[in-house]
């Protein structure tokens, strides 16, 4: 019989209390997965749209006090674009609203005659006219949750508009979203002359430093805004701030009642066992071999309950990216490093919820357990 | 006195509790030699399951001097190394684990020891073979005899080739004709191995196969022959 063999029959002795444990330590690790990859496919996305436009900097209101970047005059364009190394710059409008069936639909407004018409491809129709205020093209993602086709009408707040063209982007946001002319949301919005994000593309052979020297520019000229690097974007958004600490509150939540979980069920098997633990040392185990295994349990628990949470987070995102609420926004990004630390979190779960009892054990007086 | 030479040898050992209120043992001194077979007898409270837990090393907190195997046990640094090397333990209510089978309970002092499982396996079912159970390796204590069980109970003393064998009321619990075998076990052990032997009991039979007896009354040893 092996050391690993007699852990694993203390373990399987009681079945019950220790899938119960478990399921505790799935559960929060499970919460740690998912809403991690929630977050980290939020943050990716939008850097896809970035990276799938090519844009090198991306302009904005330094401080966001709600989902999406409040509003400035798109007028600062004429002045960035005199900026040097600045090749081109589109305005964009974009907000979240509740679009019939689908509770969160991306709608944006991009500037006419810029680079962000270039990298979509139209599948299907065409795009809307400069002027026009009534049509709208929408992403493929978008088309199938909301089961609308070209010449289809779409109610957005008050307005309706008709389907004019289905277009294909490489990032999942912008496939979920539904794209207008910068006038028409200007008016939508009741926010006309103003925009929400400058999308700047440099001159070709513009270096990082020159482009660093650029930002701190823009930082210095246009109070208030601020040039992101376009990876960068997502971070400062006030909802991406708001979900990373949710995430972080949900999962240590979770992770508490996981150790206390673990602290529980070895703490109650250990009680249960203080005779065996008196016999094992009456013949001679040492206290360190005492407190091993006690401890190998429960490391053994939280290793099993972190392989489980993993799977159970990877499923959970699943669903959760499926929900009307995120469905088309994002991809849940679950990448090996993510899993790497959930099962080290869920060792360190099973180590300290083994600690304590792995203490009292070793410290057991034979003579007296025996006696009980 | 003994003619072999010592394995133990105990000087005015005392031992009390509840602050001094109650003394188990009040100056108890003895040589038991290399071998020899010994039965500890006295009425209930007379403290043999006290000087039993202090042979035994499960008890360091005591007055005097106590050495086997040239060892001084009293602030024992640690005495689970010492119980490991030179002591096997019978109890008399067996004392084995309820989820193990026979022939787990007999490896697990062997954790102490650098064998490997395979190493460990063998030895146990040797030794189980030795007490006449090879074919009840696999079973659960609750699914063996109360003579079985301590049968296993003494294979599992034997685990870690001890020098010296302490039971407790072996055959305390078990019926005449269990506690016959077992008599016979330990004799055999005893001889073949020629392994110092410590039985602390109430029944006269039991104390009949010992080399000599030690009598024990309110803390004391009774009668010259048996002190050091």
């Amino acid at each position: 019989m092996s050391f690993l063999q007699l852990i694993l029959k203390n373990l399987l002795r009681r079945r019950s209390r220790s899938l119960l444990t478990l399921a505790g330590i799935a559960i929060g690790i499970g919460a740690v997965v998912s809403l991690s990859g929630i977050a980290s496919g939020f943050e990716r996305s939008w850097a896809n749209v970035y990276k799938a436009r090519g844009t090198d900097l991306v302009i904005t209101k330094t401080i966001a006090r709600s989902t999406m970047p409040g509003p400035f005059p798109a007028t600062l364009k004429s002045e960035i674009q005199k900026l040097p190394h600045v090749r081109e710059v589109g305005g964009l409008l974009s907000d979240v609203f509740s679009v019939e069936d689908s509770p969160t639909v991306l709608v944006i407004g991009w500037e006419p005659k810029t680079s962000l018409w270039k990298h979509v491809t139209l599948g299907s129709g065409r795009w809307p006219d400069d002027s026009s205020t009534d049509t709208v093209a929408i992403g493929s993602l978008s088309a199938e949750m909301l089961n609308k086709k070209l010449g289809d009408k779409i109610q957005i707040e008050t307005r309706e508009f008709t389907v004019c063209g289905i277009f294909r982007s490489a990032a999942l946001a912008e496939s979920g979203a539904i794209v207008m002319p910068l006038p028409a949301m200007q008016s939508l919005t009741e926010k006309d002359g103003m925009v929400n994000f400058f999308d700047v593309w440099l001159e070709p052979r513009t270096t990082p430093a020159q482009t660093d020297e650029l930002r701190a520019l823009i930082k210095t000229k246009f109070s208030g805004l601020t040039a992101f690097d376009p990876g960068a974007v997502s971070e400062s958004n006030l909802a991406m701030q708001i979900a990373k600490a949710m995430t972080w509150a949900v999962s240590s939540i979770a992770l508490v009642v996981g150790a206390i979980g673990v602290m529980n069920t070895i703490l109650m098997s250990v009680f249960e066992r203080l005779h065996e633990i008196g016999i094992l040392l009456a013949i001679g185990w040492r206290r360190a071999r005492i407190m091993q295994m006690i401890l190998a349990e429960s490391l053994l628990l939280g290793l099993i309950g972190g392989i489980l949470g993993c799977g159970l987070g990877v499923a959970a995102a699943r669903l959760l990216e499926r929900s009307p609420w995120v469905a088309g926004k994002l991809e849940a990004s679950v990448d090996p490093a993510l899993f790497g630390i959930a099962l080290l979190i869920a060792i360190a779960l099973g180590g300290l919820g083994g600690l304590y009892p792995a203490w009292i054990g070793s410290r057991m007086s034979p003579a007296r357990a025996l006696r009980q | 006195m003994t003619s072999r030479p010592p394995l133990i040898e105990v000087r005015d050992l005392r031992r009390s509790f509840d602050h001094e209120a109650v003394q188990a043992l009040r100056g108890v001194s003895f040589k038991i030699g290399q071998g020899e077979s010994v039965s500890v007898r006295g009425p209930s409270g007379s403290g043999k399951t006290t000087l039993l837990n202090v042979l035994g090393a499960l008890d360091c907190q005591f007055e005097g001097t106590v050495t086997i195997d040239s060892v001084e046990l009293r602030d024992l640094a640690q005495p689970e190394r010492f119980r490991a090397r030179t002591i096997g333990f019978v109890f008399q209510s067996f004392h084995l684990l309820a989820a193990l089978t026979a022939i787990e309970n007999v490896q697990m002092p062997m954790f102490e020891r650098d064998w490997k499982p395979a190493e460990r396996r063998e030895r146990a079912a040797a030794l189980l073979k030795m007490v006449g159970l090879e074919n009840r390796m696999d079973h659960l204590p609750a699914k063996l005899s109360g003579g079985e069980r301590q049968r296993v109970a003494i294979a599992r003393s034997l685990a870690n080739e001890p020098k010296l064998l302490l039971a407790d009321e072996p055959t305390g619990n078990l019926d005449s004709t269990n506690a016959h075998k077992i008599l016979e076990v330990l004799q055999r052990i005893h001889q073949e191995r020629n392994m110092t032997m410590i039985v602390v009991t109430h029944d006269a039979e039991v104390a009949a196969v010992t080399n000599r007896t030690l009598h024990l009354r309110d803390g004391q040893l009774q009668g010259a022959a048996n002190g050091a």
